[in-house]
């Protein structure tokens, strides 16, 4: 469980992370979104006490990361796949991590076997591709057994058996009843994986719901239709809250009506339909629409402001 | 495919935590000690130190043992010092060389961490950061003086044979050769915990390693200089780093004890800055 009450952060005149609140939850997995400089990785510093938040707070299963007996067995983290000197070998950063808590041998082999490190255990971290670097970053914050997980950017740069790996990774531990807390840009990713996100945009949180309700709030369902009596079928179905837009020549799309209502009303009237489907509406689409306004670097688009310091 | 304790679901804090480990601060002499060997740097410039220390002692001992001048004619003895402080100056000499090496060593050891990025690790581990700065501290102070102590004894002993040729002979365990041995010991591990002060206070290699030999090699030159100008500079010489280090082995200007407390005050400085700004600053 994480707690955050008016977490803020200021870098000099810049405002990372704005007066946030928000609960990540034990027992699913939440997701944390958010374009680049809205605020994830610093309030994820915050958290495992690596930032000093400018003003308000955040505990970690109870209380103040610092104030825990046995920290990494409380939260395991991955703040950055490189937090790793590159002269040493996996097997003994994780070696020198474990023994800070006492923590046998035996569990540095597992999750060393557990995220597949054993053929380069060995080696020395600073010839690690970004996928490996991730998985040693993984078994870090695993070693300890902890029951709050906060990885950042987990599914950076490794392979699709990477990326599934961690997407079930993830949802397990949740179901073992752990706190997950997951960041991501990549909304295909979270919508697969998350059940509950949280959206930063410019250091606020701009939506914490559940992924189905984030989408249904976002952009409703919309359904596509395609007859040759588009201007009947408008007629016919026009009513208070339905919005329906002439796409083509000959497709509608209809929101605030189902696609068994349209169907039977048509052939109640006798219009022959050509197509009839829903549209649903991507947590992509749901976040674009969420963060169109709170982009800081945006592409092309040079109206909107001229930040260009960069938030942790 | 986990080996983690299953629990129920949703249960608001899951108890995880198998018994018995926790932070400790055995834990962390540990884990700096491992830190410290599973990296090549610490092999080769701790090898450094001895090679120096060796190579020097024997090329000191060869080239006394074949000197005539400085040594009386008849007895065969040195004309200045006791054969003792031959001894000495043949065993230490080349520790001189190894201040420089493990003055680089201490600010690599945790400059190292922050270029790399495994400060993050380091301090997510120990959140109250003081204690994961004075277990390094501590492991490099230790294993550093072991280096040493292995330098100057082997120094010696590599001496014994070679002076001997000339009749000269002094013995370990006179105080008049082991205090210094020690002293100079003692100061070589104390460089080695003042650069781990400065490298945290500076946070990069390049700028930790130029501010400690600074300290070392430059200030003392600079120091010199100004004093030629104005007269008074030249009596706050004794108190730089290196000279206090000196004067704690053989006085000069102070007693051992003095130049000892002037030589802590300088790691005591360094450490205490290092372990505000650690606390203090974002990682």
């Amino acid at each position: 469980m994480i707690q955050a009450q008016s977490l803020t952060k200021h870098y000099g005149s810049k405002t990372a992370v704005d007066s946030v609140d928000f609960t990540v939850q034990p027992g699913k997995v939440t997701g944390f979104l958010g374009p680049n400089g809205a605020g994830k990785s610093t309030t994820m510093r915050m958290i495992v006490g690596l930032d000093r938040p400018s003003l308000g707070s955040v505990i970690v299963n109870g209380k103040p990361y610092h104030e825990h007996k046995a920290p990494l067995r409380e939260v395991g983290v991955l703040l950055d796949a490189k937090a790793v000197h590159t002269g040493r070998s996996a097997y003994n950063h994780l070696r020198a991590m474990a023994a800070t808590h006492n923590i046998p041998t035996s569990r540095v082999r597992e999750v060393i076997n557990l995220t597949g490190l054993e053929s380069v255990a060995r080696k020395r971290v600073g010839g690690f591709s970004l996928g490996m670097g991730q998985r040693l970053g993984i078994a870090a914050a695993l070693l300890g057994d902890p029951a709050t997980l906060i990885l950042d950017e987990p599914v950076n740069g490794l392979d699709p058996e990477g990326v599934q790996w961690v997407r079930k990774l993830t949802k397990q531990l949740a179901a073992e009843g752990r706190t997950v807390l997951l960041s991501s840009h990549l909304m295909s990713e979270m919508a697969l994986t998350a059940d509950h996100i949280i959206v930063l945009g410019r250091g606020r949180v701009i939506a914490d719901a559940s992924v189905a309700d984030i989408i249904a709030s976002a952009a409703g369902e919309s359904v596509r239709v395609r007859t040759p009596h588009t201007a009947a079928l408008a007629t016919l179905l026009a009513q208070e809250n339905v919005t329906i837009t002439n796409v083509e020549q000959d497709v509608l799309e209809i929101t605030g009506l189902s696609v068994n209502e349209i169907g039977d009303r048509a052939a109640a009237a006798q219009i022959s339909l050509h197509e009839l489907s829903a549209v649903s509406a991507s947590l992509e689409d749901a976040y674009m629409k969420l963060t169109q306004n709170e982009v800081e670097y945006r592409t092309g688009d040079s109206s909107s402001h001229t930040e260009t310091e960069a938030a942790r | 495919m986990s080996t983690v304790t299953p629990t129920q679901p949703s249960t608001g804090r899951a108890t995880f935590v198998s018994a018995g480990s926790g932070l400790s601060f055995t834990g962390l002499l540990k884990s700096e000690s491992i830190k410290l060997w599973s990296l090549r740097s610490t092999y080769w410039t701790f090898s450094l130190v001895i090679v120096a220390a060796l190579g020097l002692a024997v090329a000191m001992s060869f080239a006394m043992s074949t000197a005539t001048a400085g040594f009386d004619p008849n007895t065969g003895a040195p004309m200045m010092g006791s054969s003792e402080q031959l001894f000495v100056l043949v065993s230490t000499t080349g520790l001189g060389l190894g201040q420089l090496i493990v003055a680089v060593l201490g600010v690599l050891s945790i400059s190292g961490e922050y270029s790399s990025g495994m400060i993050k690790s380091t301090l997510t581990a120990v959140p109250n950061r003081l204690p994961a700065l004075w277990a390094k501290v501590i492991v490099l102070f230790g294993y550093t003086f072991l280096v040493g102590l292995f330098s100057v004894i082997g120094s010696f002993l590599v001496a014994i044979p070679i002076l001997g040729a000339k009749d000269i002979s002094a013995s370990l365990v006179d105080v008049a050769v082991l205090l210094p041995l020690l002293g100079n010991v003692l100061f070589l591990a104390l460089i080695a915990v003042f650069a781990v002060g400065i490298g945290t206070i500076v946070r990069s290699s390049a700028g930790g390693i130029a501010t400690v030999l600074g300290i070392i090699l430059l200030l003392p030159t600079v120091v010199a200089l100004f004093s030629i100008m104005v007269g008074w500079v030249a009596d706050i010489m004794p108190f730089l780093f290196t000279a206090a280090g000196s004067e704690m082995i053989t006085p000069n200007t102070m007693e051992s004890w003095q130049a000892f407390l002037v030589v802590m005050a300088w790691v005591v400085v360094s450490l205490g800055t290092a372990a505000l700004l650690l606390k203090r600053r974002d990682a």
